[in-house]
């Protein structure tokens, strides 16, 4: 069913187009365990119409247009598509539906040709059934016509291709089989300028062909640019739905974020030492550009921005995981090469990476053998590890950062993602560290554990901890920063100080839309 | 035996503790079995002497072990014990170096063939089993090249003693295997460096955000694999008084399918020494049972290729159940 | 393709220059270069007898090469090959040295072969054992099946009519020649035109995508081996009917020749490129490079070292050239 958004006068039709809308969905629910991704959630897309989905990480944006795209199923709630009601077992389903979805990279052959990555599993054959390759060849020149692209060819290798000419060919692929609607998931994050303009040129002849597009972004410049409607979407929920010629940026950013700050973020006061952490002027090819910042005892510092802004890049060179081209980084006044992660924990950094799954922990080992993983060289005498001591650590550990488990043999695997983030922080805490960097820190955890690590990042904070936290959540951020930087493309382009951080500025400084330069430039 | 007490607390517990003691009732009633089917069997004499020929195997199927462990595979052991037999005896015979030098020099070749594995597989980034089996062709290659085909014998009297003599009653190379097992399954199971090789095989990447030094670690493994399989031709032309350049083809099946036997994943991630010496144990009473009976040598293989399938399907069947459940 | 000496050679969209710096130009260049040289050092290995030696003793390791390549196009790999030719060519003699039908003697190792293939094919496919280790076994099971059966016995007293590799079509064309062209002509039409033969690709270079272009990875895998347990069976044939006493023994080393001629001939290890006239082309190659061994004086024993230093070649090229393109593709 509609909902009462839709009664209203200024978004009851369709732009232009009498008839059915090419895509409705309405009263989507769906839950994963533990979690509700979307309650309720009702979205539609005309032809050619340009339609942005806004909303934080974690809003339910990844999940809704998987369920548009047949990936998962909805536990209620129906989908329709030119006014058929649907329902879609697997993505093939809504291929032949005519939904298309632009992936990031992943699903090209990179030793075959455009031609070939078009037309896989559906070429033209000749009349004895073999593969027609001069139309192939043909049609792929004819769709690169029609899309007014001229530096691609149907002969060359994808593989060889920059990312926006591999995601030309994403498109191409789509259209070639007849999509009628293209789901773009952040489609700019990973593209240069001229790139991100040609982009819009394809959008724009698309919308005039009748095509649909379902488009997500954080850049609001690119969707007052683009987009004809915009919902946004804010903890699983549609929380507004505007057309975008009668909204304004402050507008979304408030239906995005304004929630009531509860005060689930004690950040004590702190006295602040000498920096422990600075940055000059730090390069790493192609995300980081030049990045200087301090990090002060019993500071915390929050990174915000938006996906692709290279906050967690700026994270693993200051790791080690990916060592700087140019640039200094100091810790405690000493000038250090950080070429490894060993020598980044040698010089007492420490990381809690924001995939805890494939970077945090060792999901098959036991709480025991994950607690201890970062303090092998110090829990072992000539090589042999000490298990009494091992033991103590992580028992330590469990009880100090409360973490549930059934013993210490058990898999962490199996535990819920609260824990498994506690044992993270506790694998680098036991190393006793000069400065952290966490990066999404509460991300995909339940409210309790959430406010327990934000309990502990105070209390660790004021024994004089440095502290660097990236994290999307703006409340997040606000609420534990004493200083807020704010990064996009590679650079930092505000600073806020905690009395002047408001869910408005800082939001306006990571979208680039107006009122950008609310805040202290840096 | 407290390794295997020790693994049960740190990898899947209830898992591995099916397989292993599946593996050792099996190993039990397999030795009353063909103890029945043959008095000759169960012989002291006999077990000693079977300890003797498992010893070849069984010294490169140690860091074999801590090689899948991590992830990898090294099918060019067999190559190089070829190629180390024969730079034991032509070394000693054609450059005229002292016995002793020609041994550590053997030895020194295999860990350098070793090492030049595990240099391509970290720098270069090439997948240990094409890397393995290039060297494998390599290796063997400059084995038969520098040979001629020629053979090496008329070793001095002493030489042998690794191969066909005995201490205290148990055949040398047996105890120098046994030596090994010890070394190999204290390192893997309480040093710093055992673990790692875990967490790699688990999860290579958040090895190295935790800062373990993975591409050393792996430069060693390999190294390890060389160097071991150069104590092997060792033994291996001490037993058999004469080196030949096809010494040591097909080692490598025997070796794997005794690790894998012995419940070490294929996929990495999990393993121990001790099932390894099961595994081994296994294979080599299999083959005695079966000469025993009289099916010829070269039969046997077929019995190990099949149990190297078997024992892999098994192996990832349990473990497709038990990341299910 | 992947060993191109210009980088952006195989980006071009000219397909002439695509073609001159492609792998296989490369290698007929080389198989040219290589006979010139050692003609030039010793005229007699230009000798009409010599080369057609060379060609006709081995053109059945080019015949398994298609198979094999094949095989490493779609992500997997094969050593049980040189040991199910022993198994087939034992197989073969048997059924003629008894007085089947030749009809028969030539065509029962062929299903044999398709059929342990397949069956290895399925193991991987479906059972998600790797490749290697299946190989592996089999070809255990097969060495020692062969020894155990026959007894070590050589199979004598062959029937003329059994060689097959001796019957020279229309008294000019020879047999092994014969057969690896058009086997080789008909593999590369085949994959080059056919949907399956695509599929091949694709499930080796993103079985992923490939699965979501509709492709199933699983079934392209089992028809892969089976093909090649096809290739191996006709490869068996040309091996065996050359001989006049068929040993109990698999041909030493074959499997990693004809991995060495696959992988040098342009199919890459990590999957999802190469061609079947590039294999054949390096099997000629390393064919060709055994014999000028010998007129070089230089000792016939070296030969799988010089294998063993082009494969480890070959690969680690074809590996930094990926890791270059990639870091490449990736800057803006």
């Amino acid at each position: 069913m509609p909902s009462p958004q839709h009664r209203t006068a200024e978004t009851a039709s369709p732009l232009g187009v009498k008839g059915k809308p090419l895509l409705k969905v309405a009263g989507i629910e769906k839950s994963f365990p533990g979690v509700r991704a979307l309650s309720g959630v009702s979205f539609e897309v005309a032809p050619g119409e340009v339609h942005a989905l806004l909303g934080e990480n974690g809003a339910g944006k990844s999940t809704l247009i998987k369920i548009i795209s047949g990936v998962y199923r909805p536990d209620s709630g129906s989908i329709h598509v030119d006014g058929r009601d649907l329902r879609f077992e697997k993505p093939d389903d809504a291929r032949k539906a005519g939904i298309a979805t632009i992936y990031q990279e992943l699903l090209l052959f990179p030793e075959l040709t455009v031609a070939e990555n078009i037309f896989m599993g559906h070429a033209p054959r000749t009349r004895f059934g073999q593969l027609d390759w001069a139309e192939m060849r043909a049609r792929t020149e004819a769709l690169l016509g029609s899309l007014d692209i001229h530096d691609l060819a149907a002969a060359q290798i994808v593989g060889a291709l920059s990312v926006g000419n591999r995601q030309r060919v994403e498109i191409l692929r789509a259209l070639s089989q007849d999509a009628r609607l293209l789901i773009m998931d952040e489609p700019t994050a990973a593209l240069a300028e001229h790139d991100v303009k040609r982009l819009f040129e394809i959008v724009r002849r698309l919308k005039s062909r009748g095509v649909g597009i379902i488009y997500i972004s954080h850049r609001l410049d690119e969707i007052f640019a683009l987009a004809d409607r915009v919902t946004v979407l804010r903890d699983g929920a549609q929380v507004g739905m505007r057309r975008v010629a009668e909204t304004s940026s402050a507008e979304l950013v408030q239906l995005m974020v304004g929630r009531r700050i509860e005060n689930l973020f004690p950040k004590i006061a702190a006295p602040l030492g000498a920096p422990v952490l600075e940055v000059r002027d730090l390069v790493r090819r192609p995300m980081t550009k030049s990045v200087s910042l301090t990090v002060r005892a019993g500071e915390i510092v929050g990174l915000a921005g938006l996906v692709g802004s290279g906050r967690s890049e700026l994270a693993q060179t200051v790791f080690g995981v990916t060592p700087a081209d140019s640039g200094k980084i100091l810790l405690s006044g000493r000038e250090v090469r950080v070429r490894s992660p060993r020598e980044a924990r040698a010089f007492g950094i420490a990381y809690v990476p924001e995939d805890r799954s494939t970077q945090g922990l060792v999901r098959p080992m036991s709480v025991l053998h994950n607690f201890s993983l970062a303090s092998l060289s110090w829990l072992s005498r000539g090589g042999f590890i000490d298990r009494a001591a091992e033991e103590t650590l992580a028992r330590d550990g469990v009880a100090r950062f409360s973490v549930k488990t059934s013993s210490l043999g058990q898999i962490v695997g199996r535990l819920s993602g609260g824990n498994q983030q506690k044992i993270v922080l506790g694998k680098w805490l036991a190393n006793d560290p000069k400065i952290l960097i966490l990066d999404e820190p509460t991300r995909g955890i339940d409210v309790g554990a959430k406010a327990e690590i934000h309990r502990l990042m105070s209390e660790l904070a004021g024994q004089g901890l440095a502290i660097l936290m990236i994290s999307s959540e703006l409340p997040e951020v606000l609420g534990m920063s004493d200083r807020v930087l704010v990064m996009r493309e590679g650079r930092f382009v505000a600073e806020f100080a905690r009395a002047d951080a408001t869910p408005q500025a800082v939001g306006a400084a990571m979208m680039g839309g107006e009122g950008a330069e609310a805040g202290r430039p840096t | 035996m407290t390794i295997l007490a020790q693994s049960e607390a740190s990898k899947v517990p209830l898992w591995l503790k099916r397989h292993e003691t599946l593996l050792a009732a099996i190993l039990v009633v397999a030795l009353a079995i063909l103890g029945l089917l043959n008095e000759r069997f169960l012989t002291l004499d006999n077990l000693l002497n079977q300890g003797r020929f498992l010893t070849e195997v069984g010294l490169i199927a140690l860091p074999m072990t801590f090689v899948i462990i991590t992830g990898g595979i090294d099918l060019s052991v067999g190559s190089i014990v070829g190629l180390c037999a024969i730079m034991l005896g032509y070394s000693w015979k054609a450059f005229g170096f002292p016995l002793p030098l020609a041994i550590a020099f053997a030895v020194g070749v295999g860990a350098l063939a070793g090492f030049v594995n595990g240099l391509l597989i970290t720098r270069v980034r090439v997948p240990p089993l094409i890397m393995t089996i290039a060297t494998l062709a390599l290796y063997r290659g400059l084995a038969e090249g520098v040979s001629q085909a020629h053979s090496v014998r008329n070793y001095p009297e002493w030489f042998f003693s690794m191969g066909q003599g005995q201490w205290l009653g148990v055949p040398t190379q047996l105890l120098l295997l046994l030596v090994g097992v010890v070394v190999a399954g204290v390192a893997l199971d309480r040093t710093t460096f055992g673990r790692a090789l875990y967490v790699i095989g688990n999860n290579e990447t958040a090895a190295r955000f935790s800062g373990l030094p993975v591409d050393a670690i792996k430069l060693v493994v390999y190294t390890l694999s060389g160097l071991m399989a150069g104590l092997s031709a060792w033994v291996l032309v001490s037993r058999v008084t004469t080196t030949r350049s096809d010494m040591g083809i097909g080692y490598e099946l025997d070796v794997i399918a005794a690790v894998v036997l012995g419940g070490t994943s294929i996929f990495g991630g999990s393993g121990t020494i001790w099932g390894t010496v099961v595994g081994l144990v296994m294979i080599q009473l299999l083959k005695n049972g079966l000469a025993l009976t009289g099916v010829k040598g070269d039969a046997t293989i077929i019995v190990i290729g099949a149990v190297l399938i078997a024992s892999t399907l098994i192996a990832s069947s349990l473990q497709a159940r038990r990341e299910g459940g | 393709m992947s060993a191109i000496p210009f980088p952006g050679v195989r980006a071009s969209e000219h397909s002439v220059i695509r073609m001159l710096g492609s792998q296989e130009a490369l290698l007929a260049l080389a198989i040219i270069g290589v006979a010139i040289l050692v003609g030039l050092d010793n005229a007699r290995f230009l000798a009409t007898r010599n080369l057609s030696d060379i060609l006709l003793g081995n053109a059945y390791v080019a015949v398994a090469a298609i198979g094999m390549s094949m095989i490493i196009i779609s992500g997997n790999i094969d050593i049980s090959v040189g040991s199910l030719i022993g198994v087939m060519a034992t197989i073969s003699g048997s059924l003629a040295v008894a007085g089947a039908p030749i009809v028969v003697a030539w065509g029962l190792p062929l299903i044999v072969g398709v059929l342990v293939m397949a069956l290895q094919g399925a193991i991987v496919a479906y059972l998600r054992i790797p490749s290697i280790v299946v190989t592996l076994g089999m070809l255990s099971i097969l060495k020692g099946g062969l020894i155990s059966v026959t007894g070590g016995k050589w199979i004598t007293d062959l029937p003329e009519s059994f060689h097959l590799a001796d019957i020279e079509l229309f008294g000019i064309l020879p047999m092994p020649v014969l057969l690896m062209t058009v086997a080789t002509a008909l593999a590369a039409i085949w994959m080059r035109y056919s949907a399956r033969g695509r599929s091949i690709y694709a499930t080796g270079g993103n079985p992923e995508a490939a699965r979501l272009c509709g492709i199933s990875p699983q079934r392209t895998v089992v028809m892969v081996f089976a093909i090649h347990g096809f290739f191996a069976g006709v490869a068996a044939l040309l091996f065996a009917t050359q001989l006049k006493v068929i040993q109990s023994t698999v041909p030493p080393n074959l499997e990693l020749t004809v991995i060495t001629a696959a992988v040098v001939g342009g199919v890459s290890i990590l999957g999802g490129v190469g061609t079947v006239v590039g294999s054949t082309l390096a099997a000629v190659l390393i064919a060709e490079i055994a014999s000028a061994l010998v007129f070089i004086n230089v000792s016939p024993y070296w030969i799988h070292a010089v294998q063993g230093a082009m494969i480890l070649a070959t690969v680690v090229a074809d590996i930094l050239r990926r890791r270059r393109r990639l870091a490449g593709a990736l800057t803006r």
